[in-house]
């Protein structure tokens, strides 16, 4: 099984497709999840703290954002772990956790610059390119080895 | 009473770890926090109607919320806009919104870019501004102080009093700031005296200010106000702009505040406090290394020319580096305070009035406003006269002393 | 600041979406109550959400695909269900994460139909989509020819 990250970090699409096709999809949940269940400080309604803009800097510089740095905090673990990725680059209408357009151009130079397998995509937008777009997912995934 | 119910447009603060501080900052003022209900599809057509292509998806989103408030579709009474300091997409939608809102409906608005530093305690103000706004529009509608009412504001750097009666100023108390309950006791005492009556007298009382808590619940005041309405009030009043637009500006000892004015209530407004180089404090360290009094320093900037004094820093320690090493190249006394005038009105004015409408009249307030270079560079950089009312120091004192009549008949 | 002390540790939530012909929201919610075994189930507008143990969680959603495997779609959930945090009552209006689902939701039926074709076809003769960013421009000679004719 490969850790697949996926983008939008939030899709059910892409999150239910890696795992019916037997990969570990790497989603926001997981790691809001973690937060969620950790005692600390009460930081309603994510339970990321003022302290995770500064986790963030290993990512971001202090001059971005701490939204950014917030964000990258989420982010940045699941893209040292990710071992494969599924880009959809129309994802326009995701809010929240891929609320903000630069963490999201962040978070794709960082899966490039990481140098493993990528597939990017658009949503289908017909049942003709629903096809293509399970096939090329699941081509992408069985190439990935493992043992699905 | 209902709670006053306060749209929240943002980006960010989730992330930023501060979404609670917004929510503990509009409870503290008996307010709720809410977020728009809209659908996907409202999302798509009012973000393209609006026509600002960003591409943060939750701009979008602050962007379509925004429509269905000035659309009537979601019931508010107040609207807070927070985004992520430094980020330039969020600054331009931000700025429009505010605008936008501003300019299409009723209601307050507020805008802020916050850091993950950023407080509960810094929004309070604010926030309290808002709901007197929306909660308070009957009271704020007062033009005309009745009987014998007294007004304090306690603020960081002095202590002002002002006594009322009939529509006019019969005593005022200025001091500077020690402890926060003598200073006013002390203020409120030479107030009474000027105006030659006994405490007793007093018909109803109001504080501002950063000390309006404690001092209002020491002498029993009736309104306790945060200085963002009161000062719009008193502006108007005292400038005689009551009915129409107005912009007020107030450069302060911590924290500088702009409001742009609709017949004398606020529509939207900024609080700044993060450097001392754009506050009151750096004008009086300017007048301190020029050996002058800082009411002498107003009078010296009107015959220097700033330009002929090289500024790189509004910071308040290399700033005040450069005025030095400016006297010591043979720079004169005059175009030292003149530059040191220029240098807070620069920096208020990019830091701050971009995020405000300005409409004339532009009116200056507070205790800087008695700096004519000060007034004089803001009003270059304006490119406006502005007007700065009589008693204009005693600003927060009358607009509470005027508001505060409102009590007498238990109003 | 308060301290925080959490709720629910050590389970997981999942969303199982349906989007089916063949089958409501609360038909499948009564087919997962049969197979709960004191794993929380919750009915929601789209589907449900399971809340357990991580395995127990696991095994049900397994069965429950089986019943429709190309209209049932699962992900995890940060929160539990119900939680103040997340709900639409509390906040006003959605979560933002609600939109994203909405959105997907409207288009899930092109997945279930690629899901279906995809089965039915013989394995090394599927479609693939053309890359994003691909789509060639308008040749610059092309278009200098289409000026010219149109001022003739």
């Amino acid at each position: 099984m490969v850790k697949v990250f996926i983008y939008p970090t939030t899709s059910l699409i892409l999150s239910d497709l890696v795992a019916r096709f037997g990969h570990t999809p790497l989603s926001a949940a997981i790691e809001i999840r973690e937060r969620i269940q950790t005692p600390g400080l009460e930081s309603p309604p994510l339970q990321i703290t003022p302290e995770e803009p500064k986790v963030g800097l290993r990512w971001a510089a202090v001059e971005v954002p701490s939204g950014v740095r917030g964000r990258m905090s989420l982010y940045g673990p699941m893209v040292d772990q990710a071992e494969a990725a599924i880009i959809v680059n129309d994802a326009d209408f995701s809010f929240g956790c891929m609320g903000c357009a630069r963490t999201n151009e962040l978070i794709k130079y960082l899966l490039h610059k990481k140098g493993i397998p990528i597939l990017d995509l658009n949503y289908p937008r017909t049942e003709d390119e629903g096809e293509e777009f399970v096939a090329a997912i699941r081509k992408f995934l069985e190439g990935l080895g493992g043992s699905p | 009473m209902s709670k006053v119910r306060i749209a929240q447009l943002s980006c960010g603060p989730e992330y930023s770890g501060v979404q609670k501080e917004i929510e503990e900052a509009a409870a503290s003022v008996d307010a709720e926090i809410f977020f728009p209900d809209i659908k996907l599809a409202d999302i798509r057509s009012s973000f393209q109607e609006f026509g600002l292509d960003v591409r943060s998806p939750d701009l979008k989103l602050a962007i379509a919320r925004a429509k269905a408030l000035v659309e009537g579709r979601v019931d508010a009474d107040a609207v807070f806009i927070a985004t992520c300091f430094r980020c330039a997409e969020a600054a331009i939608v931000r700025n429009e919104l505010r605008r936008y809102i501003h300019e299409h409906s009723r209601l307050p608005v507020v805008s802020y870019s916050f850091t993950e530093r950023t407080t509960s305690g810094t929004l309070l103000t604010r926030m309290e501004a808002l709901t007197t706004i929306a909660r308070r529009r009957a009271l704020l509608a007062r033009e005309v102080q009745e009987g014998l009412t007294l007004g304090v504001d306690s603020g960081s750097s002095t202590t002002k009093a002002v006594v009322m009666q009939d529509n006019r100023i019969v005593g005022t108390g200025w001091l500077p700031t020690t402890g926060v309950l003598q200073s006013a006791e002390d203020a409120i005492a030479l107030a009474l005296k000027e105006a030659g009556v006994k405490r007793e007298d007093i018909m109803a009382t109001g504080t501002t200010g950063y000390g309006r808590f404690l001092v209002g619940e020491k002498i029993g005041a009736q309104l306790i106000q945060e200085e963002l309405t009161v000062n719009s009030k008193g502006a108007v009043y005292l400038a005689d702009t009551q009915h129409g637009p107005a912009t007020v500006i107030d450069i302060g000892g911590m924290d500088n505040k702009a409001i742009s004015v609709q017949d004398g209530i606020p529509g939207t407004f900024t609080m700044g406090g993060i450097c001392a180089g754009a506050s009151g404090r750096f004008l009086e360290m300017t007048a301190k290394r020029l050996g002058v009094d800082i009411t002498e320093l107003g009078p010296l900037a009107m015959k220097g020319l700033s330009r002929k004094v090289p500024m790189n820093s509004y910071c308040i320690v290399f700033g005040t580096q450069s005025l030095v090493n400016a006297l010591a190249a043979g720079s004169t006394p005059e175009d030292v305070a003149a530059a040191a005038c220029h240098s807070v009105a620069e920096q208020v004015f990019e830091q701050q009035l971009q995020e405000v409408d300005i409409r004339e009249p532009v009116l200056m307030v507070g205790g800087t406003s008695l700096i004519q270079g000060l007034v004089k560079a803001m009003g270059d950089l304006l490119q406006t006269e502005i007007v700065v009312p009589h008693h204009s120091q005693y600003i927060g004192a009358v607009g509470t002393a005027l508001l505060s009549s409102g009590f007498i008949k238990g109003e | 600041m308060t301290g925080y002390t959490p709720r629910y540790v050590g389970s997981v939530t999942k969303y199982v979406f349906v989007d089916s012909p063949d089958m409501t929201p609360s038909d499948l919610a009564i087919r997962a109550y049969e197979l709960s075994q004191g794993v929380m189930i919750k009915e929601t507008c789209f589907g449900l959400m399971i809340t357990g143990k991580v395995e127990d969680v696991n095994l049900i959603i397994e069965q429950i695909r089986a019943l429709d495997p190309i209209h049932i779609f699962v992900k995890d959930r940060g929160f539990p269900p119900g939680d103040a945090r997340r709900c639409r009552a509390n906040l006003g209006g959605a979560r933002p994460g609600f939109f994203g689902h909405e959105f997907e939701i409207s288009l899930i039926k092109n997945i279930s139909s690629g899901l279906a074709r995809l089965r039915d076809r013989p394995p090394g003769k599927e479609p693939l989509p053309p890359a994003p960013g691909t789509g060639k421009k308008l040749d610059a000679a092309r278009l200098k020819k289409i000026i010219e004719s149109k001022e003739s």
